[in-house]
């Protein structure tokens, strides 16, 4: 190799990681800290405070989400963050459905999605009935 | 005195000079129309954002505690606060809206055609920049609408797979929406958006100036027609001095734009602060009727049409991809749009599209 194209190339190895040994630490920079969230913790609501057809919008581990008593299937608690462009998905009584009010997302009380344009179903979260309480997580 | 301070200046940066070969004797192409000012136009729009921006900082806190707070003493309490901020709101607007009729002339003259097409790239790119500007400006006063709205636009990286989570959590400060976003954006709008335009705006301007202003495509002159293969200015010797005939129109065109700001201001003060730009911000409950500005209502439609996320997003990108780099994809030499049929359909029809995704997107 002549000495001129090592030295080009010695010149662009150097600055190539003067580059990278700024743009990591930039990269890092942009991603806040993460905040701690305890996600172990549950959530224990009175089954009388959902009566049949009705449904409760409650936060879990920092996720907006819904219970819902749905006659003849029981209750159920799905994430209200909608799959497509995180808007909350609201509770429709008459219908039997959850809406997206951004872009018109429809899911079913399952949250299997019904139109739209969500890519995928409401995440379900864990939910037992202990005598009169409900117990989410 | 003045005199004295004006020899003094002249001595030493021969500002005469300055005047006459930038002004004076700066010549114009004689067949130039009132579409011409629309870039001034748009850099006077600039100029009342930033003068108007520094107004607002005075009172502004950027904290989610105090956001909204700061927002509404500015509105309600501050003298002449709401001047300044309807003029920052009705601004922003009307700036995209004279960038974008800017583009659209030069589109329609064909204007973008070598050797101007990296002109047309700086001028998207500056649409751009400036629709950031009113993207980023959205969240600051931390209502219901802008919550909502950032919500929306920082979930759309998360389409593309493998990466997409990490832009959005850079975008975002985090999962969701929070006070990170507020200051990143706050960060993004007032130290980092105005130097990346003053920057793109002097490319703009440096290639205007070393290209030389294009001649409209109507009454063209043989010269104009042949291929340029190599570099050469177009200087329109024949043509008017700027000063002070195209002054004149450029001003003109300002004080129309002025008038338009201020007849929004008195006559219509709501059109930018629909009900949910009244409420503070929730983070647990969406507004039925959310919905962007009038410039994103477009695509906002289409992302609500298109059954699939991915798809709905990767179609807007390409989108802008082809409207980026349109003069690589029109080569034909004929500037003149009325003697091509179909560049002249597909303009018209991109343009009604447009209104139709935007007024169906409004319903």
């Amino acid at each position: 190799m002549k000495r001129r194209s090592f030295l080009k190339a010695l010149l662009a190895f150097l600055g190539a990681t003067s580059v990278a040994s700024f743009v990591y630490p930039l990269s890092r920079y942009y991603l806040a800290p993460p905040t701690s969230t305890e996600n172990s913790r549950t959530l224990i609501i009175a089954k009388r405070d959902i009566p049949l057809g009705d449904a409760r919008e409650i936060v879990f581990n920092g996720v907006p989400a819904v219970i819902m008593n749905r006659p003849g299937k029981g209750l159920i608690a799905l994430s209200r963050v909608c799959t497509h462009l995180g808007c909350l998905v609201q509770y429709d009584k008459e219908n039997k459905r959850l809406l997206c009010p951004c872009h018109a997302g429809v899911y079913d009380l399952e949250g299997n999605i019904v139109s739209g344009p969500p890519p995928k179903p409401l995440p379900k979260l864990p939910l037992r009935v202990e005598g009169e309480t409900i117990v989410i997580g | 005195m003045w005199e004295r301070v004006k020899n003094w200046v002249e001595t030493r940066i021969g500002l005469d000079d300055l005047v006459r070969s930038q002004v004076t004797e700066y010549r114009v192409p004689k067949n130039i129309n009132i579409f011409y000012t629309l870039g001034f136009v748009a850099a006077a729009g600039y100029l009342i954002q930033v003068l108007s921006g520094i107004m607002l900082l005075i009172y502004y806190v950027p904290h989610p505690d105090h956001a909204f707070k700061s927002v509404q003493l500015i509105m309600h309490k501050v003298p002449f606060g709401w001047l300044f901020r309807q003029m920052h709101v009705v601004g922003s607007n009307l700036m995209i809206a004279a960038i974008g009729l800017h583009m659209l002339t030069v589109f329609a003259m064909g204007n973008y055609k070598r050797p101007r097409e990296l002109t047309w790239i700086g001028g998207a790119l500056l649409l751009l920049v400036t629709i950031a500007f009113g993207f980023s400006g959205y969240l600051l006063p931390w209502t219901q609408l802008s919550y909502w709205a950032t919500t929306v636009v920082t979930s759309i990286p998360t389409a593309v797979p493998v990466v997409g989570d990490f832009v959005a959590g850079i975008l975002r400060g985090g999962d969701q929406v929070t006070g990170a976003t507020l200051s990143r954006f706050f960060a993004f709008h007032v130290s980092i958006l105005p130097p990346l335009f003053m920057i793109l705006v002097g490319i703009h301007i440096f290639l205007i100036k070393r290209i030389g202003i294009s001649a409209t495509p109507f009454g063209l002159q043989a010269e104009e027609k042949r291929p340029w293969t190599e570099y050469h200015k177009k200087s329109h010797a024949d043509g008017y001095p700027y000063y002070p005939r195209f002054f004149q129109m450029d001003m003109l065109m300002v004080m129309v734009y002025l008038a338009v700001m201020f007849a929004l201001i008195t006559f219509t003060p709501n059109l930018f602060f629909p009900e949910e730009a009244t409420i503070p911000a929730n983070a647990f409950k969406t507004p039925v009727n959310v919905r962007p500005e009038w410039y994103l209502l477009a695509p906002y439609q289409m992302l609500k049409i298109i059954p699939n996320k991915f798809l709905g997003i990767i179609i807007q990108l390409a989108l802008f991809l082809v409207f980026l780099l349109w003069p690589f994809f029109d080569t034909e030499k004929e500037k003149n749009i009325m003697k091509r049929p179909l560049l002249r359909g597909l303009f018209l029809f991109s343009f009604i599209l447009w209104l139709i995704l935007m007024f169906w997107g409004r319903s």
